[in-house]
This record gives C-alpha cells, structure tokens and sequence, in this order.
C-alpha cells in the first residue's frame, strides 16, 4: 500500500507571479475591495511504496527545494493549510511533463525505486475578506488562475 | 493606412514586426500597453507581436489578455479591422476570447508535448525552422488574403505553449467546417503527419492558425517576421543565397495590408 508525502514549497524572496496575480485581480478585475493579499505555493504530492517516510520526505525536499531561496512544510498523508486564506489547488488535466520528468529523476537518476507516482500543482492562497469567500476564490480561479482547456482547480478545506 | 504593434511587458518581436508592417508600405508604430486604450481607435489594423508578456506567468498570454487595450482591440475586431497575433499574440489572443471568436475562451495552447510513434518524445520549449501549410481559402482572412490555399510556406517557431487543446464539445469540426484552420503543420511536401516532428508540439490536428469567423482576426504560433526576408532563412535554403528577394513571411504583411485596402 503506498503512502503520499506532499511537500509544499514557497518563496522565501518576494513571488513576482503571486504579486501579478494581486495587480491583475485588484487593477483590472474588480476584487480590490474584498482581496488583501494573494500568495503562492508549489505541491509536489509523492507516492512511495516503502522506506521511512520521514527520512525519504527529507532527501525530497533536499532534491526539490532550493534553500539558498525557498522553505518547505512537509504532510504525510494529509493535507492542511492555516486560517485566513482560501486554498485554491491549480493543475493540469493534460499531462504534466514536469511531474513526470520529476518522477523520473526521483526514481532513475538519484536511485528512489520506492516512488511509484509524482503530482505537481500550484497552490494559490487567497487572502479574501467579506461574505462567501470561497465562492470569490472560484470566480478568482475561473477568471484568472485556471484555462478550463488544459487546467482543473479545486478549492481545498482548512 | 495606420499599424499598431502592440507591445507588452516582455513582448521581444515588436521592433522586426514593426520592419515589416513598413516594408510592406504601410504606416505603423509600436503601441505600448499602458497608453491610453481609446487611442486604438485611430489605427487600421493591430499586430500582437511575440514574446513573453509578463514573463508568461499564471500560463502564456493570461495577464495580458486582462489589460484595457484588449478590451479595445476586441471593440476594433468586432469593427472588422485585421488583427494578427503572432505567438504569444496567438495565447493572448485566446485567453481574451477573440480567438477562436465566440467571445469566451473556447480553447488553450497547452505546453508542448511531443509525440512520435505513440512515445512522447520531448516536452517544452522548442525553436526550429517548421513547414506550413495554407489551409483556408484565400481571402478566408486578413492575415493570408493573398496566399492560395495549400500553398507552403517555410517559417521558424520558438514556442514552450503551442499545443492547442479544447474541450468545447463540436469545437474542431466547426473549424474545420467553417475554415478558421488557416494554418497547419507540414513536412516540406505538404503532407500532414500528426506526429513529432513534422507536428512541433502536439497541436490537435496539427493546427498552427486559426481565425475568427468573420476571417479579421488570426492567430499563428510561427513568427512571420523572421522569414520576411529572405537572407534570415537558414543556411540550408537556397533561397538564402538570393538577399534580395522576399522571404516567405513577407506574404502575411501583404496580405493584412491588401485586406484593410478592399474593406476600406
């Protein structure tokens, strides 16, 4: 039975993406009154069969995050975000050559046999005030964050 | 007979499109995004050059397509004045709705995945000299009026989000039905194989252009401006050894120009 270790990844340095976002929500789409902030995460949610959980999360992150700019926050088998901000999970429905390529380095070229399956998405976390704001985090999403061609989204609980 | 070539944060063909609106004989100058997007109006036509604009982020032409100059240049479409969007004019063009016309946005140009005999092969980012093929009629559209249909044309792409996907149920037939493919991919007989590397990067049906329905208004992932003259062909063309003549890409800068010329 394989286990998921998700690796959220974040900016250390300010994210020019997540402040375009805001630009662009609060400058030409109408949420200047209800958003505050918009900040940005990348999910890396990786499936093993086997070994110590704890220790393999470690050797990812030591692989996939750059610490010189980037901090992580490891979660097994769960995943939980902190209060104040809607968590909207962004990724492809087509494949995801990055993920698989990361799939492929994790397992052939740095030896991680026990990796049976990588996911990759983008975890917009919406800083929204006002009533419903899960439902201005799906018109955000549907607006801006996703192309429905190429792009599924979820907004994620607490 | 007035151009504008847009020009976004990150946009980097603007300067060679502009050469070329000019050495067709048309009048044109570079139109920067924060310009006031009334001033649009004043133009005959609209070229949405190359590029990144705002380096791609969230997905390829999404920022820009949010910008007041797209919501001008969708009230000079539906004027039916040309507009041409060239790469990341194309992802723009999409992510406004303009293409493939029906006001919302009816398709993606997904990252490249590239795909020979059932394998994928490559991913992303990939430049190369291409072969096209003339899909449409001519006078189907602005942007290859003069250009007669299965004509060939040899033309670079450099391009990481070219492969066009939709999920619109009926979306491929109508444009195939209604001849908005203008453009598709081709080896250099004109044979279409839906595989890499005559299909660069995965596009549904090897499509490389389209336009709108009323034909003002195409998208192609090539860069006609980089084969507008003939010495920037690649050295293995004969052509190249002939300076003085036009390049290929010339074709669609006539063809914009001869479209204002018999809708004026």
């Amino acid at each position: 039975m394989s286990q998921e270790i998700n690796l959220r990844v974040w900016l250390k340095i300010p994210d020019a993406e997540a402040a375009t976002v805001k630009n662009t929500l609060v400058r030409r789409m109408g949420f200047a009154d209800l958003l505050a902030d918009v900040k940005k995460e990348r999910l890396f949610s990786i499936k093993v069969d086997s070994g110590d959980l704890q220790e393999l999360a470690g050797a990812f992150a030591r692989e996939l995050v750059n610490e010189n700019k980037e901090s992580h926050k490891v979660l097994i088998d769960e995943l939980k975000f902190e209060e104040g901000y809607v968590p909207v999970k962004v990724a492809l429905k087509i494949e995801d050559g990055e993920a698989i390529s990361t799939k492929e380095r994790l397992r052939s070229r740095l030896g991680f046999k026990n990796v049976v399956d990588v996911k990759k998405a983008t975890i917009w976390k919406l800083y929204i005030s006002g009533m419903d704001p899960e439902l201005r985090a799906k018109e955000i999403a549907e607006g801006l964050l996703i192309n429905p061609h190429k792009d599924t989204y979820e907004i994620l609980g607490k | 007979m007035k151009i504008a070539v847009m020009q976004f944060p990150g946009t980097n063909c603007e300067h060679e499109t502009l050469v070329a609106v000019k050495a067709v004989g048309m009048d044109g100058e570079i139109f920067r995004w924060n310009r006031s997007a009334g001033e649009l109006s004043s133009f005959d036509g609209y070229f949405i050059p190359g590029g990144f604009s705002y380096q791609d982020r969230v997905r390829a032409g999404a920022i820009a397509s949010k910008e007041p100059v797209m919501e001008a240049l969708r009230e000079e479409a539906a004027r039916g004045k040309p507009i041409i969007g060239i790469c990341n004019g194309f992802q723009i063009l999409v992510e406004a709705g303009l293409l493939p016309g029906t006001g919302k946005i009816d398709m993606a140009l997904a990252q490249n995945v590239m795909v020979s005999k059932g394998q994928i092969v490559r991913r992303g980012y990939y430049c190369d000299w291409i072969n096209l093929r003339h899909e449409a009629p001519s006078r189907r559209c602005s942007g290859s009026f003069l250009i007669e249909k299965g004509a060939l044309m040899r033309i670079p792409i450099a391009h990481g989000e070219g492969n066009l996907v939709t999920t619109t149920p009926g979306m491929m037939q109508k444009l195939n039905d209604e001849a908005q493919v203008v453009f598709r991919y081709c080896d250099k007989n004109g044979r279409v194989i839906n595989e890499f590397p005559v299909n660069v990067n995965g596009s549904t049906e090897s499509i490389a252009g389209i336009c709108n329905p009323e034909g003002n208004v195409l998208g192609m992932m090539p860069h006609p401006e980089r084969s507008f003259f003939a010495w920037q062909l690649p050295a293995f063309d004969p052509k190249k050894q002939r300076p003085d003549e036009p390049g290929p890409g010339r074709r669609v800068f006539e063809s914009m120009k001869h479209y204002i010329e018999v809708s004026a």
